[in-house]
């Protein structure tokens, strides 16, 4: 109250009399930016926050510390390169390391969607979004847009790492272009890891206001449906046999379709369509897919459109006031 | 007010008025079947500070978010500053500043950040989101203040910074949705004042919904009123107050004898739960009130003007509410 009416008393135009920080009222008659430049600003905005630059030193702590842990692989393998170049680089482009991708990228989604979204359900922010020059559809287009792309930097900054890493060991043109070459199937899978990941992730933490439930909400249907697609996964391959035999049973095939995770690792094995002699060596992080690789690709296709749609939907019933 | 009521013929445009910031033509909303939010709400609003009145529930709310293009009408019209609200919602969000009635601050921010963040939403460029943002926080009240994170405020503040974040897109109309609630009594007259301000000093056009006409009859040049998504009225807040000022007498004992000697002198009393409402002629109507009510020796508890609330204009049965409503609407 002491400060209403302490604010009620402040110099204002009629009483002023001279004051000199008594400016008046300004007009903005000066260029407006349009739609397309305030959601871009929109999304630069969300992107930041999502490495919770612009809030405190708290926020930055999982970011910081998952980035790191994503470059670390490729830092190892930079200092490999350096000793002994013999024997060719320790890490492919396209999975890099699978299972610490899995990881990272697990609790960077659920830490920081919540961050992009959650916020302004929890204190009502929309409707002061949606009282400005912009459509019902271009708030969560932005907050898509933004994650999808702090989802890209912290997949592909490490693989951007891993392949200076190695263009600087190796000699000749002809092999730093062969680098190259391998370098741009990594990154346009990376690029559907982002999108498949900040789609459901951003769908998931928008379900609620609170923070704490909106971790939850992102982090436990994604950190258990990996656990039941590799246990069902395991225990295809153990009951029916081993895929080394010949083809892997349908169980084990198709579980990778529960989670992103495995889906995406299913759809690499698809699109590298080699695994199947021996099955791949690393069991529990790698997809088997059987011969339903094309089933991956049209599912991964589904997942996305899906989530993306939801999404929309999800902020075209928002109330506003 | 002479929009017609009819919808023009298809294939000929709905044209707004030309010179009312605010023009609805018989708008109607309904949700489903049965709940009509609006009825064939007809109303031109001039420039100037505009006060909407009604009871919770009434349609404000729902108008506003018409007026902004958030919420398509079921049938009629409606236009904000000549755009019309189904076409040029983008338009008329560059041009209008909205307050909502609900809390809807993040509190990890602090005021600056925010105003500024949505400068930028209302497009401006960067470095003209972070000036204005100053201003108009200055211009509500907030200086040094604004550093600090919103979750350190009062309701005050933070009806400032709501009224900040309106004002920073340079609008040409401001739509404050019951800009005083959850204030205290100084903390109202402090909002009323710096509302007045802004309309009076910086020519800023405003409709300020409220459903305390007490409250909103100081700061307004024209009053619309609705009732149940129907228009009630539209005048000048001088023609409203005028026929509407009342005297309420309480007296302890001796109502009726009191009521018959007020009558013998000239005035014309009516009944009015604990009380006597008087229509109020002039400071000689307080003195025959006085000799009435000490000539009889009554015991006199209570005289005041009557704070003038909604229900007043609403109401068409009781003698004195039915003469003022049909008198105002005559002038």
């Amino acid at each position: 109250m002491s400060a209403d009416a302490q604010a009620a008393a402040l110099p204002g135009p009629a009483e002023s009399g001279g004051v000199i920080h008594n400016i008046g009222y300004r007009r903005y008659d000066a260029q407006r930016l349009g739609r397309a430049q305030i959601v871009r600003a929109l999304t630069w905005h969300s992107f930041r926050s999502a490495f919770g630059i612009g809030r405190g030193a708290k926020a930055k702590i999982f970011p910081v510390l998952l980035f790191g842990l994503m470059c670390l692989p490729a830092a190892v393998n930079a200092v490999k390169m350096a000793t002994s170049p013999a024997g060719g680089p320790l890490i492919t482009y396209d999975d890099y390391v699978p299972s610490l991708r899995t990881v990272a990228m697990l609790i960077f989604v659920a830490v920081a969607a919540p961050n992009l979204v959650s916020s302004d359900i929890r204190n009502h922010t929309l409707p002061l979004y949606f009282a400005r020059p912009i459509h019902r559809i271009d708030y969560p287009a932005a907050k898509l847009a933004a994650f999808f792309l702090a989802c890209l930097a912290m997949i592909e900054i490490p693989l951007l790492l891993l392949y200076i890493g190695n263009a600087a060991q190796v000699h000749g043109v002809h092999q730093v272009w062969l680098q190259t070459l391998q370098l741009g199937p990594g990154l346009l899978y990376g690029a559907a890891w982002a999108a498949l990941l900040a789609s459901i992730g951003l769908l998931l933490a928008s379900t609620t206001g609170k923070r704490v439930f909106a971790i939850c909400a992102v982090g436990i249907p994604l950190f258990f449906s990996w656990v039941l697609a590799n246990a069902l996964m395991h225990i295809g391959n153990q009951a029916f046999g081993p895929a080394a035999v010949g083809q892997p049973s349908a169980l084990a095939s198709l579980a990778g379709l529960i989670s992103p995770f495995t889906l995406l690792g299913g759809v690499l094995h698809w699109l590298r369509a080699a695994p199947t002699p021996g099955a791949p060596l690393r069991a529990l992080q790698a997809t088997t897919i059987g011969p339903y690789g094309e089933v991956y690709g049209i599912v991964f296709v589904l997942a996305l459109a899906a989530a993306i749609g939801l999404l929309i939907a999800r902020y075209r019933r928002v109330g506003v006031a | 007010m002479t929009v017609s009521l009819t919808r023009p013929p298809t294939g000929q445009p709905w044209r707004p008025a030309p010179g009312a910031v605010i023009e609805a033509a018989a708008l109607t909303l309904r949700y489903g079947f049965s709940v009509i939010a609006l009825d064939q709400l007809t109303v031109a609003i001039q420039p100037g500070v505009t006060g909407l009145v009604g009871a919770n529930g009434a349609g404000k709310s729902t108008l506003i978010k018409i007026l902004l293009g958030l919420l398509e009408p079921t049938s009629g019209h409606a236009a904000v500053l000549g755009l019309d609200c189904v076409t040029s919602g983008l338009q008329i969000r560059t041009l209008t500043g909205y307050m909502p009635e609900h809390d809807c601050l993040p509190p990890d921010m602090s005021a600056t950040e925010l105003v500024t963040h949505l400068g930028r939403m209302s497009g401006l460029p960067a470095t003209a989101a972070r000036e204005r943002a100053a201003d108009s926080l200055r211009h509500v009240g907030l200086y040094e203040e604004r550093y600090r994170l919103i979750g350190t405020y009062s309701t005050g503040m933070k009806q400032r910074v709501k009224l900040a974040q309106a004002l920073v897109g340079d609008p040409r109309l401001l739509l404050l949705d019951e800009p005083t609630n959850g204030l205290d009594p100084a903390g109202r007259t402090a909002m009323l004042e710096l509302i007045a301000r802004i309309g009076t000093e910086f020519g800023i056009s405003m409709m300020v919904a409220s459903h305390l006409l007490g409250e909103i009859e100081q700061i307004c040049d024209h009053l619309v009123a609705i009732d149940g998504g129907r228009l009630l009225r539209a005048d000048t807040i001088s023609s409203v107050t005028r026929a509407s000022e009342v005297l309420l007498v309480e007296v302890d004992e001796g109502g009726e004898l009191l009521l018959a000697e007020l009558a013998r002198r000239g005035l014309s009393p009516v009944a009015f739960e604990r009380g006597l409402l008087v229509q109020l002629a002039g400071d000689e109507t307080y003195d025959v009130i006085r000799d009435a009510v000490a000539d009889l020796g009554l015991p006199l508890s209570r005289m005041e003007r009557r704070r003038h609330r909604i229900e007043e204009l609403f109401r068409t049965d009781p003698a004195l509410a039915g003469e003022t409503i049909g008198a105002s609407s005559v002038s």
